[in-house]
């Protein structure tokens, strides 16, 4: 790999957009077959951490699969990504990433844009094959008021 | 055949319970007046007993009427609730919405209150009041408190209440073993969704709309049993369901493992108390909603996840998963429930020509019978004066002296 830095970045942005696009496939495209995805959020109501998502990649695929199935708001997600920093080993040939997200959800009937929710991204990169995958996802919301909330993962 | 505009606006020919205006959800004055009537005179939950579990922890309510509410665990072990308001100057004292204080003292000017609501401290008491005010007769606003089944604590703003347990007499027998063993919320999260209270709660008490779901047509709907179930009425509006086995394999390709103290593997059991907090116990996990109106058009509900106390590691993230597939913020049924009330809510907005909605199902009271709707909008009216399908019309005093039972029978 010539540049990692530039690849892991590139693997971040295009998670992001690849789930904006509802393109579940190329979503998981992106990830490692021991891929693990969570969303977690601390909650000062109950002063403790929580849990609103822990899928491995068979889950996550599961999960993508039925989102077609089921109804659900028609509004669509834009997701922006900022890649902070990319601790990379070179040793394990793994990175550790951290991103700030914020996540725009724009009505289907009108068009108004608002801002939905904002969080950071831990990801653990792989990339002992050659190319940037996903091994670990953890979303750490800080967000958590989500109205009717969504069914397609961060 | 589409209808003209008299032919949408005449009243259905059903019996008047079985039906509501729409304005019911829609109107502000209604909404004002339901907080008046209703809210701050029933018993409301106001958070699990695991949300403060050690002496001096506390806790906020938003209670519907507005008014910001404490509740602190004393050295005693009792749960107390007060507005969560200083005597001096009205200021609030606790801004987090959960925490430990021995004492809570007011950021302001620093008066400070013990866990019984007691003043205990007003700085420089004597050099400016002389006598005039003492902490003696400046103590906290004390509201009915009270700890019910499975830890829940609820709290009642009216002093002339009645007891916890005459309000919900045994609406909650069904629940009774399940709610036995000490539990922990494991799983807390708001939603501020853009549509009236009651719409919510009506989608908690019919099980009609589990056409929308892809799930439940799936793991029910298609299952053996399930139009054998059958809806139970209490007095005060309350309503049960009998319990069913969901086959999840159906939807998942296996079934769910784990299940619960007293219930069979994979049990749905669903209870509804009136004016809006629901039960529902889906082995391996329980989920607890509150709300917290905030206009005809808008409320805040408060959904909890519930595990067993003494659950494992291993079991605790097992109810999680399960918990978190249907029912969490990006899990795949809750979000169809509540987009569904915000379509409702889209389409009455216009006041101009009130629609009539349904609750006009009868099949035994099982199943997807709407008794459960109709039970409370019985329940409702007599509370408010006010008859739903007719809520400004001559009909409202009539309605106002009967009872549920009553009126039902009327249908």
């Amino acid at each position: 790999m010539k540049n990692p830095d530039k690849e892991i970045s590139q693997l971040v942005y295009n998670s992001c957009l690849k789930l904006d696009e509802l393109d579940f496939d190329g979503y998981l495209s992106l990830c490692s077959p021991r891929y693990r995805y969570r969303i977690v959020a601390y909650s000062p109501e109950l002063r403790k951490d929580m849990v609103w998502q822990d899928v491995d990649r068979e889950a996550m695929h599961h999960h993508l699969d039925l989102v077609p199935k089921h109804v659900r708001d028609l509004s669509t997600f834009a997701r922006f990504p900022t890649v902070y920093s990319i601790d990379y080993d070179e040793g394990s040939k793994q990175a550790r990433v951290l991103s700030g997200l914020q996540v725009f959800k724009t009505k289907l009937d009108g068009g108004e844009t608002h801002l939905y929710a904002v969080c950071r991204l831990h990801d653990v990169v792989d990339c002992s094959n050659g190319e940037a995958q996903l091994l670990s996802r953890d979303v750490h919301l800080q967000t958590r008021q989500l109205g009717t909330g969504t069914q397609i993962p961060f | 055949m589409p209808r003209t505009s008299r032919q949408w606006t005449e009243y259905p020919k059903l019996p008047s319970t079985h039906y509501v205006n729409s304005r019911i959800y829609t109107d502000e004055d209604l909404h004002r007046e339901e907080i008046e009537k209703i809210y701050n005179k029933v018993w409301l939950i106001a958070c699990h007993e695991s949300e403060l579990p050690g002496k001096f922890d506390y806790r906020t309510f938003m209670h519907p009427s507005g008014r910001s509410l404490v509740l602190i665990r004393g050295e005693d072990d009792t749960i107390r609730a007060f507005y969560n308001t200083c005597s001096h100057r009205g200021n609030t004292l606790v801004q987090e919405p959960a925490g430990n204080a021995k004492r809570i003292t007011c950021v302001f000017h620093h008066w400070s209150y013990d866990a019984h609501g007691n003043c205990t401290d007003i700085p420089r008491e004597a050099a400016g009041y002389a006598g005039r005010v003492c902490k003696a007769n400046v103590g906290l606003r004390e509201v009915k408190c009270e700890k019910g089944l499975g830890g829940f604590v609820w709290v009642n703003i009216d002093d002339a209440c009645e007891p916890l347990s005459a309000f919900l007499g045994d609406a909650l027998e069904d629940l009774q073993v399940e709610l036995a063993p000490p539990l922990e919320v494991f799983h807390y999260h708001q939603a501020v969704i853009d549509t009236n209270y009651k719409l919510w709660h009506d989608t908690n008490r019919e099980l009609y709309h589990d056409y929308m779901h892809y799930h439940n047509r799936l793991t029910g709907l298609s299952q053996k049993g399930y139009f054998d179930r059958v809806f139970h009425t209490y007095p005060n509006g309350h309503v049960q369901l009998d319990s069913m086995e969901i086959q999840y394999q159906a939807y998942r390709g296996k079934q769910r493992t784990l299940g619960w103290p007293g219930a069979t593997v994979a049990c749905h059991k669903l209870i509804d108390i009136f004016p809006g907090t629901t039960f529902i116990l889906r082995a391996p996990s329980m989920r607890v909603d509150t709300m917290t109106p905030l206009g005809a058009n808008k409320v805040m509900i408060e959904f909890r996840g519930l595990g067993l106390k003494s659950d494992t590691p291993e079991d605790r993230a097992e109810r999680l998963k399960e918990h978190n597939n249907l029912w969490g913020p990006f899990g795949l049924n809750l979000h169809e429930d509540l987009f569904a009330n915000e379509l409702q809510t889209r389409a009455m907005r216009d006041g101009a020509e009130a629609a009539h909605v349904l609750h006009a199902r009868e099949e035994n009271n099982t199943t997807h019978d709407e008794i459960g709707m109709r039970q409370y909008y019985a329940e409702w009216g007599r509370r408010m004066g006010r008859s739903p399908h007719d809520p400004y019309g001559k009909s409202a005093t009539e309605t106002a002296s009967q009872t549920p039972t009553k009126a039902m029978a009327r249908a």
